[in-house]
């Protein structure tokens, strides 16, 4: 338990062996008009997991993630918790919550008009009010985890893929999230660059950092993830530790799976 | 000789705005250049100062000079009596028809506007003694005058005439004996023109206006003996300002015995001309005299550009917002003002802020107020649309990046969405910018002084209808040109 302020009304969810629990669904289920995305979604995510979350395209997965920090609302009557806290409906609340959830996309999403520094120090300038010589300091501490440190005063668009995806990284835990979230990390990067991207990645799963992955990147699946869940048609389908899932897939779709992308 | 008919400019206006409002009235158009100042009072004798109105431009009995000053055979005449009987003068140039408007309301004292003595006037007006005696002469092509020297010689000819004026009543009453054809127009300077360009040989017009054109160079001369039409006086509100009318008389009498009558006659249609030494019939001349009435005109034109794009920028954010957010209201309120002030011309605002809303009012509406408002509102329409493109162009994951950041809706607006809008939008702004500028040369209908109508007002005299238009094509390219170049330099620096 490293919790420092606890909150006065909803003390922090734990397991029955007393993990904190950083994530939480209940009933969670998506409709995108008569179209359903996610079905009856129950799940658990405690502090320090790295979640791998597998499927098809199309499962649900990608869904599944952006639900967790509010980028896409859930069908009435579910509850998604972050460390003990409900999901807030749209406001300062919820922009709060969001802050501790931190998010890497497909697409990097870096901020088109501001510097690799900017881009890094602007969450914590604009929401955690830091200053701006301290959160530069702290910037350039974090591009220097990600070995991106070189091109702090670069516009985004002058890096590679496998670069942006980095400071994307650095970014994210620039806010000192509880959970980041990885939406498909390395899906927009040129094969020789997912590497680097995935290298930080295990670094971040090994510091402890809690984390859930929408990836096909079955060898970092199994290096560095503690559990997969396997969707499809928005069903979380198995939910176990790699080791299991790789080699004894129990659901007909999951054998479907592993048989298409470990053939090829 | 003055009747409506003489003034197409206004007929036109008056009437269009009669058909978009209604019950548009004259009362409408008032105060083209200067707000009515209060009436004097009127007891008799010199030291008075008396208000006088009279026409805008009425070349060359009224006009602006080069430099913006009321000038002209009424003016010229007026000032001179009062130096004379020792009274002083407060002009107030107002328009043909509301200067005798303001007479008979009272707001002046007194009205000289090259205007005709008749009867029905009569009714309404205490004249003076005619100061003037108007006549019709015909014009012809410099080179032409040879040929072409009276009725008699214009057999198988085309003579131009204005439509439903005293030219064409004297022209069809000759137009069997001589065996000519007849070509109405409804101004002087599509006349003019249509001589110039071959398509009549002759024109039969006013000979005060066609005189002081030859003056300023338009290209023609008059010929032939002048037929008299009728005398023009100066007039008070019937059974008022006696003194003042007999001032006028005497001191009208005292000009005429010292020769100074026709010193200022002749300044206009004697060729004496200005003496400043400028050549007025060369292009360089019309330049030179020119110059500072289209400048006064290119300020104001940039002046009611510069306020209308700010205040539009103001308002097309605002709506262009408002059409992206969810609440349904909102943008009900901005997709109806787009499509209004998109689907609407400009000219009908322009009518309607000047004309119409001063009388739903009950008050007159200032020209610039009318202007601005005409060209912020059709820009808002656009603007909004412009706006509303760029934002929406901006990859929503910019916006999914900074509120999963902890940025709020409206921050992640301001400090990421709207900055790379801003960039994408610079180039259609300023292309709105431009259009703008050229769009306001739409308020010259309304009287609004900018470039096009003091071009407009410099033809009306001096009939170089081409050449003031190139002059004035130049410099609204010249300043679009630079606005632009400003405007793509500013562009670099901000959005670089």
């Amino acid at each position: 338990m490293t919790q420092t302020t606890p909150p006065p009304a909803d003390p922090p969810a734990a397991d029955s062996t007393g993990t904190r629990i950083l994530v939480e669904l209940e009933n969670v289920n998506k409709h995108f008009g008569s179209f359903q995305a996610l079905t009856d979604i129950n799940l658990t995510i405690p502090e320090r997991q790295v979640a791998i979350v597998l499927g098809p395209s199309g499962s649900g997965k990608s869904t599944l993630c952006r639900t967790i920090n509010r980028l896409e609302t859930i069908d009435p009557g579910g509850t998604i918790r972050i460390d003990g806290k409900p999901l807030p409906d749209e406001g300062k609340a919820l922009a709060r919550l969001r802050a501790d959830v931190g998010m890497v996309f497909q697409s990097f999403n870096l901020f088109a008009h501001k510097s690799i520094l900017e881009n890094v120090t602007l969450g914590p300038i604009k929401v955690k009010g830091v200053k701006k010589a301290q959160a530069e300091k702290d910037a350039m501490g974090l591009l220097e985890r990600v070995g991106v440190a070189q091109q702090a005063r670069k516009m985004p668009a002058q890096l590679s893929g496998g670069q942006q995806q980095r400071v994307a990284i650095a970014r994210a835990l620039a806010m000192k999230p509880k959970v980041l979230l990885f939406d498909e990390p390395t899906s927009a990067l040129d094969p020789e660059m997912v590497q680097e991207v995935l290298d930080v990645m295990v670094q971040l799963a090994r510091e402890g950092m809690t984390m859930v992955v929408v990836t096909h990147e079955m060898g970092f699946a199994r290096k560095a993830g503690d559990r997969v869940l396997f969707m499809d048609e928005g069903k979380v389908l198995e939910d176990t530790d790699p080791e299991s899932f790789f080699t004894r897939p129990q659901h007909p779709r999951a054998k479907d799976f592993l048989g298409k992308i470990l053939t090829h | 000789m003055r009747s409506i008919q003489n003034r197409p400019a206004l007929a036109v206006i008056v009437a269009l705005a009669a058909l978009v409002f209604g019950g548009a009235s004259l009362s409408g158009v008032t105060t083209l250049a200067t707000a009515p100042s209060a009436a004097a009072a009127t007891p008799a004798g010199a030291g008075q100062t008396y208000t006088i109105a009279t026409d805008t431009t009425f070349a060359p009995f009224e006009f602006r000079d080069s430099s913006g000053e009321l000038t002209g055979i009424d003016i010229d005449i007026m000032e001179s009596i009062a130096e004379d009987q020792g009274f002083e003068v407060e002009w107030q140039s107002l328009g043909f028809n509301a200067a005798l408007q303001a007479v008979q309301s009272g707001q002046a004292d007194g009205v000289i506007a090259g205007m005709g003595i008749t009867d029905e006037r009569r009714e309404i007006f205490d004249f003076s003694e005619p100061y003037f005696t108007g006549t019709l002469t015909l014009a012809v092509n410099e080179g032409d005058e040879g040929e072409i020297t009276g009725f008699e010689s214009l057999e198988g000819k085309t003579l131009a005439v204005k439509t439903g004026s005293l030219s064409e009543e004297e022209a069809k009453a000759n137009q069997e004996e001589f065996g000519f054809e007849l070509l109405p127009l409804d101004q002087t300077t599509t006349m003019v023109e249509s001589v110039k360009s071959g398509n009549a040989d002759a024109l039969m017009d006013d000979y005060p206006i066609i005189a002081y054109g030859v003056e300023q160079g338009s290209g023609l001369v008059t010929v032939g003996e002048q037929i008299p039409t009728g005398d023009y006086g100066f007039a008070v509100n019937k059974g008022d300002n006696a003194e003042l009318l007999a001032m006028f008389d005497a001191g009208l009498a005292e000009l005429q015995a010292s020769g100074e009558y026709d010193e200022i006659v002749n300044r206009y249609l004697g060729g004496e001309g200005e003496d400043d030494g400028v050549d007025r019939s060369t292009f360089w001349g019309l330049l030179v005299t020119s110059f500072p009435a289209l400048m006064s005109g290119l300020g104001n034109t940039l002046l009611v550009t510069a306020i209308s794009f700010a205040l539009a920028m103001v308002l097309g954010l605002l709506f262009g917002f408002m059409k992206i957010t969810r609440n349904p209201v909102l943008r009900g309120i901005a997709v109806t003002f787009i499509s209004i002030f998109r689907g609407t011309p400009i000219l009908v605002w322009a009518f309607f802020f000047y004309f119409g809303l001063p009388q739903l009012i009950g008050t007159n509406v200032n020209i610039w107020v009318a202007g601005v408002l005409t060209l912020t509102l059709n820009g808002a329409a656009y603007i909004a649309e412009i706006v509303r493109g760029a934002v929406q162009s901006v990859d929503p994951g910019q916006m999914e990046a900074s509120r999963s950041l902890g940025l709020g809706y409206g921050k992640s607006m301001q400090r990421v969405v709207l900055p790379q809008a801003f960039k994408m939008m610079t180039p259609s702004l300023i292309n709105q910018l431009v259009i703008m500028l050229k769009d306001s040369s739409l308020l010259l209908a309304i009287g609004f002084a900018e470039l096009l109508y003091q071009a407009q007002q410099i033809y009306a005299a001096n009939f170089r209808v081409t050449e003031v238009l190139l002059i004035v094509a130049v410099i609204y390219f010249v300043a679009i040109t630079l606005l632009t170049q400003l405007a793509n330099y500013v562009d670099r620096k901000v959005n670089k």
